[in-house]
């Protein structure tokens, strides 16, 4: 029997059930134990091979697309599956003529995933500045107010079951109510109240290249945009930044709490204490709804407008990875428009391993912390 | 223990049902034939579909609408047995489905799009031209009262709101009518946004299918989108005129795509027929009109039995005949006995391993 | 600040009410019984039901339950069970991480290995994706409770002269089997809401189907074409769809919360 190696001793906080072997047994009665050894051992297996897969058939069918435009499809800013044919300019600017007719040129598709990583991180980044806050402040009271009123329990369930809501629910009620809401009553009152303002103007306005003029054009309000995804998205991630953050909160020692109480602190200087304590824990937690709202589709794709330009105003329509694949991928014919948006897959999935990685790493971190002390 | 119990019952009803499920799906002798494809004729196909089974119970047919481009895909991917698309087939795409020879595509019936917009308390409709929905589409028109929409329109009430020009955010034959449509309009157009399935338009709105261009136009005060005919019907949203070649405002209906489609009987010929439709001459003519097509292999290399190639041909050449008589109803266009005589002698060219294959259906 | 966060609590638990009281809402409306006795009717004024798209619901959560549960559990046994192995560490934290993957990351998956290989848009493609999201939350949520057994039970019975295979499959594992069902029953209501992974796998299907060599139907990817159509008749269906899926989800979670409350007062 091999011994457990310091390592992996050192990281497993619990108790390690069966690591106490029984001596060895005869060989005819070790034939089930071998049985079941094999079968947990090649679950485990199969949990590697799925994440080989996931890694390798998605690199592999990117490979044409990696190969054609290298780094710079992180930052080409234009996604154009078509083909354009346009007079061909010569170097003095002047249309190439030949037998009295201009000549015409072929300007291949492009693919550049800056715009729907951009829509992907401002999405998201929307979602987190609405849904933290309003999360810390559940979790608080699951944590402290609502044990002694006996509502935890039906507050638990009731966040527990906003997460279990499927997401095209969610978009539904995003299309059908929250983006006419937006369009109707809350853009047109913000543009009344900040359109005017010279630091919000670009919020309400947008730059066009028309005919070669760059001009200021009113964005129209349509309630299908940035704003709307990130709500949407926000609304979603709230449950699970909440649970994992009364987790948190639960595993601050009482001592902790009860010190600062002592001390003559108020309410809400108690709680700052708390999530003072818990901060790395909370952080993950965050990163946790991060991840989820960076890898959202349906809701999304329902609400966001799907326009694949980069616009700085969050009321102009946008595109996130997920919404673009949901968009684009059944339809891509050609090999090249099929392999970049297998590039953007795989680029969504790095960007969502790599916030998963460091939330587990925070949360496993900060929940670990009172099992450490006993 | 008890836990456990319902474990194994739960594992053992569920094989049960998959067995019985295998067993139903093995026990009757029904043909099941799949499509996918464009989405602008698929409430027809769905309604052809549910005609032809009343005719022939034996054969199950499922179209799903995927998009022009999807079916492409799938049908050169061999994942479905006939494909829709509002596009013809490109050069490319022949190739890829091995050469011109390997391919029968037919026109299935005629469709328009329209110019759909949403202007709350106009009363009258619209008429536009190609040059000014070239205009809107790229942003130079931005306001609803532009002297050049007004000057085409004395007299409607034309309000001070922005313009969202609405369009496909997928590969859609639509698109590919009316980007094509526009450059025939402007030469700008064609250098800067071009022509395709799929285009970057500069400004507006995008949504997902006819369906979701629709819904962009439903919702938003100010929207103009281009959608297919019988969506702008089946929606009641209000949709404009065009002027054609001939100076004539004409708006989409029936027969004013079929107008467009007489001319192109003479120009159908072999088992790839293609016409383009659009901005056809003749004062009744509709200028955004196209055909859209159904694309089997011709020697129906992904079918594995001679009932289903017997089913697929036989529902083919139903839809380019008998099935025509329900277009109309459906705010489609019917096909002209030119070019459906075309469509049939394409089908008939249509063999399975090795040998022709009866249009009559069973 | 107390108020800000009780409000903050408020407005969570108000926007649940609004999400589902509207989805109630309009679903009741248009729920009738041909929803649950019929398939589509081909008509878009008179859509017919949602029967396949049930059926199809049903078989594709059990084939993934098929693929999924065992592979899930027993890799959650080795997790907790063969935690000395130099695999436990990795493999947990491959399991934590697959289950953050993207759904349509998974779907994209699903299209690449087992539709174009397979040469068409099939059920197993769709049962597969969905066991691959099921894997790994069933895989930890059964360490987590294998954890939960004391020590005593394995020792006790290994002293009593069973292999450790018997200890574990009679003794450590009926020991929680209820709170592991539990676990399984959410990650079946995880998948039976998922849509995007289906889109590419699975695509739908207008006909009540049994063989999941074929394009598949499914309630949520009906639901999503339906609610995204232009026919009111249609959309009606999708509404309808939508509250059926939500009651069935509530009442999977109101279960587990019943036993796991029940559980848990028996262990203490």
């Amino acid at each position: 029997m091999k011994r457990p190696s310091a390592a992996t001793h050192m990281s497993e906080v619990d108790v390690q059930p069966g690591s106490q072997q029984a001596p060895r047994r005869p060989r005819s009665r070790g034939l089930g134990d071998l049985a079941l050894a094999v079968t947990a051992h090649g679950s485990a297996l199969l949990v590697f091979l799925m994440a080989a897969f996931l890694v390798g058939v998605l690199a592999f069918a990117a490979a044409p697309s990696f190969k054609r435009f290298g780094p710079a499809f992180l930052v080409g800013t234009e996604w154009r599956p078509n083909e354009l044919e346009r007079p061909k300019l010569g170097p003095d600017g002047k249309m190439v003529i030949k037998d009295g007719e201009s000549v015409m040129e072929i300007i291949p598709p492009a693919f550049g995933a800056l715009p729907v990583i951009f829509g992907t991180a401002v999405s998201s980044a929307l979602a987190l500045a609405f849904a933290v806050p309003v999360s810390l402040a559940t979790a608080l009271v699951l944590v402290r107010v609502a044990p002694r009123i006996r509502l935890g329990a039906m507050l638990s369930f009731m966040v527990e079951f906003l997460a279990a809501i499927p997401s095209i629910a969610y978009g539904i009620w995003g299309l059908f109510v929250l983006a006419p809401f937006l369009q109707r009553h809350v853009e047109p009152l913000l543009q009344q109240l900040l359109g005017d303002l010279g630091a919000f103007r670009w919020m309400f306005y947008q730059r066009l290249t028309i005919g070669g003029e760059v001009v200021e054009r009113p964005l129209a309000l349509t309630g299908r945009d940035m704003l709307c995804g990130g709500l949407v998205l926000a609304i979603m991630i709230v449950p699970i930044i909440t649970s994992v953050s009364r987790d948190v909160l639960r595993a601050v020692p009482r001592a902790q709490l009860e010190g600062s109480l002592a001390l003559g602190a108020t309410w809400w200087q108690s709680c700052v204490a708390m999530l003072h304590y818990g901060r790395s824990g909370l952080f993950g937690a965050s990163m946790l709804g991060l991840a989820r709202a960076a890898g959202e589709t349906m809701a999304v794709t329902m609400v966001i407008g799907n326009n694949t330009t980069i616009a700085a105003s969050p009321f102009a329509p946008a595109q996130t990875m997920s919404s673009l694949l949901a968009n684009e991928f059944a339809e891509a014919s050609s090999e090249l428009h099929r392999s970049a948006l297998l590039e953007v897959a795989l680029i969504l999935l790095v960007m969502s391993l790599a916030f998963n990685i460091l939330a587990r790493w925070l949360v496993v971190g900060a929940s670990a912390r009172p099992s450490d002390a006993s | 223990m008890t836990t456990m119990l319902t474990f194994r019952r739960a594992a053992k009803a569920a094989v049960v049902t998959i067995v019985l499920g295998a067993a139903a799906a093995l026990g009757n002798g029904d043909v099941r034939l799949q499509g996918a494809g464009a989405t602008f004729p698929n409430p027809l196909y769905q309604k052809w579909v549910s005609e032809y089974q009343k005719v022939h119970p034996e054969v199950k047919i499922d179209y799903q609408s995927i998009g022009s481009g999807g079916g492409i895909k799938a049908i050169t991917e061999k994942t479905v047995h006939f494909a829709g698309s509002d596009a013809p087939l490109s050069k490319k795409e022949i190739q890829a489905l091995g050469g011109e020879s390997a391919v029968v595509q037919v026109p299935s019936c005629a469709g328009a799009v329209v110019p759909a917009y949403n202007l709350p308390g106009l009363t009258t409709e619209l008429n536009l031209t190609g040059e000014v929905l070239v205009q809107i589409f790229t942003g130079s028109i931005s306001k609803w009262n532009d002297p050049k929409i007004a000057g085409l329109n004395p007299g409607a009430k034309l309000p001070d709101l922005a313009i969202t020009p609405a369009w496909r955010t997928d590969g859609s034959g639509t698109t590919f009518v009316f980007t094509n449509y526009l450059a025939t309009q402007s030469d700008q157009f064609k250098s800067t946004v071009g022509t395709g399935k799929q285009v970057k338009w500069p400004v507006g709105q995008g949504g997902k299918g006819n369906e979701g261009v629709a819904a962009v136009v439903q919702q938003m005060p100010g929207a103009i989108g281009y959608i297919e005919l019988n969506y702008a019907q089946q929606n009641k949203i209000a949709f404009g005129a065009v002027k054609n070649p001939a100076g004539k405002f004409v708006k989409a209906s029936p027969q004013t795509v079929s107008a467009a489609g007489e001319a192109a009987a003479k120009s159908l010929t072999g088992t790839v027929l293609v016409a383009n439709i659009w901005n056809q001459p003749g004062d009744q003519a509709y200028p955004i009109a196209s055909f859209t097509y159904l694309i089997v292999y011709r020697g129906l290399k992904n079918l594995k039995t001679p009932a289903e190639a017997e089913a697929l041909v036989g529902f083919l050449s139903w839809a380019v005949q008998d099935g025509q008589a329900i277009t109309t109803s459906m705010d489609y266009a019917p096909l002209s006995s030119g070019v459906r005589d075309a469509a049939l002698q394409a089908l008939k060219t249509i063999t399975f391993e090795g040998k022709p294959v009866s249009t009559g259906g069973r | 600040m107390f108020w800000l966060c009780v409000g903050a609590c408020a407005a969570v638990v108000m926007v649940l009410v609004l999400v589902v009281s509207y989805l109630v809402k309009i679903g009741a409306g248009s729920l009738s019984v041909s929803f649950f006795t019929q398939a589509p009717s081909g008509d878009v004024a008179n859509p017919g039901g949602m029967l396949h798209a049930l059926v199809g619901t049903l078989i594709l959560l059990a084939l993934a339950s098929l693929l999924g549960i065992p592979a899930g559990v027993f890799a959650g046994v080795f997790l907790c069970e063969y935690g000395h192995s130099r695999l436990a560490m990795p493999a947990r934290f491959t399991a934590d991480v697959l289950a953050g993957v993207p759904s349509i990351v998974v779907g994209i998956l699903g299209y690449e290995l087992l539709v174009v290989p397979l040469g068409g848009y099939n059920g197993w493609a769709g049962a597969a994706a969905l066991a691959f999201i099921m894997i790994p939350i069933v895989a930890r949520s059964t360490e987590e409770m294998l954890r939960l057994v004391p020590r005593s039970y394995r020792e006790g019975s290994l002293a009593l002269g069973a292999t450790k295979s018997q200890t574990i499959l009679r003794i450590v594992l009926p020991s929680v089997g209820g709170s592991i069902l539990t676990g399984i029953m959410l990650a079946l209501a995880r998948i039976a809401g998922e849509t995007a992974p289906l889109l590419f796998t699975a695509l739908g299907s207008r006909l009540i189907t049994y063989n999941p060599g074929r394009p598949f139907p499914s309630l949520t990817a009906q639901i999503y074409t339906y609610a995204t159509g232009p026919y009111p008749g249609q959309r009606a269906l999708a509404w309808s769809g939508i509250l059926v899926l939500i009651a069935m989800l509530f009442i999977i979670n109101l279960t587990v919360r019943a036993v796991m409350a029940r559980a848990a007062r028996i262990r203490v």
